[in-house]
């Protein structure tokens, strides 16, 4: 196929671009301007620094209290890895990463093909007041998760405006309390994050799309593909990398998800919406269970890790070299 | 150069140090003395004016003074106060919640005083029955509820009773005056109105999205099933203490039964305890069984003449009972340079003429049972009535979420599953006594 080769070429990342054209490398020893000094180390300082304090510190800390029995204020017992022993065997927490799994389609994988669509629409035709559209669909992503939660529990309510609409079309029938609902409350939190990260997704894909050269374009038209096969062997495997990293931001967004959940079921009715952060707050701050609360933590943490890996593995699994 | 790089880095460190200490400080400056409270009283109308204005009167009495009330709503304020007042940058004085959860927590851990002193220097000991004070004692392990020193006082008597609309029930044709005094006769009346309503309107507007409207909403009838004390002594963890009665089974069942019977609006899991007494303010619903606190909103409503007010009368043992206490409990800060200050204010936001009068003139039944309504408000009366009615009977039951730390998230499970259905009398009341009994270990 024709238009294969050069696909594959554009969406290896930098080298192959025009700009690294310009940096030559000097065959064997001696330091080329622009390579690494120890220098460098001093540059990175203040930026290590604040990760050193406040993002690593923090994280090893965590670790540290989830071997004890803690109520986060009085003494601390020694308990090795019995939290984790008791996170395993833990229905609620594992009903808890249950949903999570759940939360990861409508906070990853919607956005993820909502934001492909737009994105082929958005760069295929002209469209007025383009600027627009982008910012206004971006928007979602720059209000306050309680503000959002807010919106929607007012949205979702038996007189809010969906079951109005719902009313309007004649699907009265379908009317009903969406967060109060024991089937429906996971999906409606699940919506509320598609809808808020699809625009992240988007700006993402948009950004990438002008990065692939206009001769694959042409060269796709040329060879009379019409706008879905173009869309198949030009759009989508030079947007590899941003889809990986789409991928990778919203799994954590579904994952780490606490403010929209606390704000609109406080994870009911009866633990249907329970997420492990969620748990984690009412184990360190209801429970007075501050290491056990550690421990889930930790186990949230090396989850969000391993699956971001796994992505990534996958997803840069095929690319050539 | 290197070291230049560094230079600069260190001095903005110092400088950003510097920012942060003076802003510390500036904050600090602003009065000789600032009190800061904690609130999750932030009903308006309700206590929210009445302490606001208390604490306003108090300035101005205590010229230097500033009072800083802060209100947050209840499980927000409950999450964090501990941690706040071990910081040390927390509340001078603040509510706690009696029980497990939050007040046995802050005696353990040393973050509130003992009211032993001011319970004697501002005789407070007359404010309430002997038996009353158990809600607020603990021994300083925090294990032993109901004995020990006394950690807190509150300010007004709390009872979750019967609101009913006068006019729907006229228009149904029964008489407002008559009211069922018997659990039987109230159970008959819910039938019959179920019956009379359209379909889409509910007998009892309910709210349960936080968790407790349930909590509160089963008190009167678990009350007609089982003996007040009983209830008590569960909470208390008083060995031998039993959930998985059949007495509180079958009560479990009657409200499950209700439910079927669509006798609450279907969303009730979505909408707010507070949003709901104004729903029924609006005219939703023949009933409203929640807190007397919000007996404002409802009063605005649908005008005090519309309004009735009664517990959920009682079962074959004729006593009256209710979910009810005293409201939540203040605090005194161990980590606050003026703790005298802080308990003149409580003094003065408790058992003071004018504290009484304002919190009558926003409905509100001062928790000193030698306060008296004002004459000329009958509605006030009702609401007044119905506490004394179970007060009398000795019939507060508290509220059973006390019995733990994890007890509100178990209770609040097991009624959306147990409404929804998906969990039987006997499972839930099972659940609920593991819950009590995982905790009582803890405390043997």
């Amino acid at each position: 196929m024709a238009v294969d080769e050069p696909t594959a070429h554009a969406a290896r990342p930098d080298p192959a671009g025009p700009g690294a054209r310009r940096r030559r490398r000097r065959p064997g020893g001696g330091r080329a301007p622009g390579d690494p000094r120890n220098i460098g180390w001093l540059y990175v300082l203040p930026g290590l620094a604040v990760y050193l304090l406040f993002t690593l510190a923090p994280l090893l800390h965590t670790v540290y209290y989830s071997l004890f029995d803690w109520d986060g204020l009085t003494g601390k017992t020694w308990v090795g890895l019995s939290n984790y022993g008791e996170a395993l065997r833990d229905e609620v927490l594992r009903d808890s990463f249950v949903h999570s799994a759940i939360l990861i389609v409508y906070y990853a994988v919607f956005p993820v093909i909502i934001g492909l669509l737009l994105t082929a629409a958005l760069t295929r035709t002209v469209i007025r007041g383009f600027r627009f559209f982008r910012t206004a669909l971006f928007l979602p992503q720059l209000i306050a998760g309680v503000v959002i939660a807010q919106a929607w529990t007012w949205i979702y309510a038996t007189d809010g405006p969906l079951n109005r609409a719902l009313e309007l079309v004649g699907l009265g029938s379908l009317v009903r309390p969406w967060l109060g609902d024991f089937t429906w409350a996971l999906p409606s939190i699940g919506a509320i994050g598609s809808w808020v990260t699809f625009g992240l997704c988007m700006v993402l894909f948009i950004a990438g799309v002008q990065k692939i050269p206009t001769s694959l374009y042409d060269a796709a038209r040329v060879d009379g593909a019409g706008p879905v096969r173009e869309f198949f062997a030009v759009t989508l495997p030079g947007l590899r990398d941003e889809i990986l990293v789409a991928f990778v931001l919203t799994t954590i967004n579904a994952l780490r998800s606490f403010d929209i959940v606390y704000n609109t079921t406080a994870g009911g009715p009866g633990g249907e919406t329970l997420v492990p952060s969620m748990y984690m707050y009412q184990n360190a701050f209801l429970y007075n269970r501050v290491g056990y609360a550690a421990a889930i933590a930790t186990v949230l943490a090396v989850t969000i890790f391993l699956l971001a890996a796994i992505v990534l593995r996958v997803g840069s699994r095929g690319e050539r070299t | 150069m290197k070291s230049r790089l560094f230079g600069i880095f260190v001095l903005g460190a110092v400088v950003l140090l510097a920012i942060a200490a003076g802003a510390s400080n500036a904050g600090k400056k602003a009065s000789p003395i600032t009190l800061t409270m904690w609130s999750y009283d932030n009903q308006d109308p309700g206590l929210q004016p009445v302490l606001q204005q208390l604490s306003k009167d108090f300035e101005k009495s205590h010229p230097g003074v500033k009072i800083n009330i802060v209100f947050k709503d209840f499980n927000s304020l409950v999450g964090t106060v501990p941690r706040a007042l071990a910081s040390g940058s927390g509340p001078d004085v603040t509510e706690g919640n009696q029980g497990y959860q939050t007040d046995a927590q802050l005696v353990k851990a040393k973050l509130i005083i003992p009211l032993t002193k001011y319970v004697k220097k501002y005789r407070w000991d007359r404010l309430y029955a002997p038996s009353t004070w158990g809600m607020f004692r603990w021994t300083p392990d925090g294990k032993s509820f109901g004995k020990g020193p006394v950690w807190g006082i509150s300010q007004t008597g709390q009872n979750v009773v019967a609101f009913y609309n006068k006019r729907k029930l006229r228009q149904l044709g029964i008489n407002p005056n008559k009211m069922p005094q018997t659990f039987a006769g109230f159970d008959r009346l819910l039938a019959q109105l179920r019956a009379k309503l359209p379909d889409d309107e509910p007998v009892i507007a309910h709210g349960n999205k936080e968790g407790y409207g349930f909590i509160h909403l089963f008190g009167g009838i678990q009350g007609a099933y089982v003996k007040a004390q009983t209830v008590r002594n569960w909470i208390y963890h008083v060995p031998g203490s039993r959930y998985d009665t059949p007495g509180t089974i079958r009560a479990l069942g009657k409200l499950q039964q209700w439910g079927k019977a669509g006798y609450f609006n279907d969303d009730y899991n979505a909408l707010g305890y507070d949003a709901s007494a104004t729903e029924f303010a609006k005219g939703k619903g023949v009933f409203w069984i929640g807190g007397d606190w919000d007996s404002t909103i409802i009063k605005t409503g649908l005008g005090a003449a519309n309004v009735g007010v009664m517990p959920v009368p009682p079962g074959p043992g004729g006593s009256w009972t209710s979910i009810g206490g005293l409201s939540g409990p203040w605090h005194i800060s161990a980590k606050t340079k003026y703790p005298d200050l802080g308990a003149e204010w409580l003094n003065y936001v408790i058992t003071s003429q004018r504290a009484k009068t304002l919190m009558f003139s926003q409905q509100q039944i001062p928790a000193d049972r030698r306060a008296k309504p004002p004459a000329g408000d009958p509605y006030l009366a009702q609401v007044s009535k119905a506490f004394r009615l179970v007060a009398d009977d000795d019939g507060l039951l508290l509220y059973t979420d006390w019995a733990s730390p994890s007890m509100y998230t178990t209770l609040q499970n097991q009624f959306q599953l147990l409404l929804a259905g998906r969990q039987t009398p006997a499972g839930m009341a099972k659940a609920v006594q593991d819950d009590w009994e995982k905790f009582d270990k803890t405390l043997r």
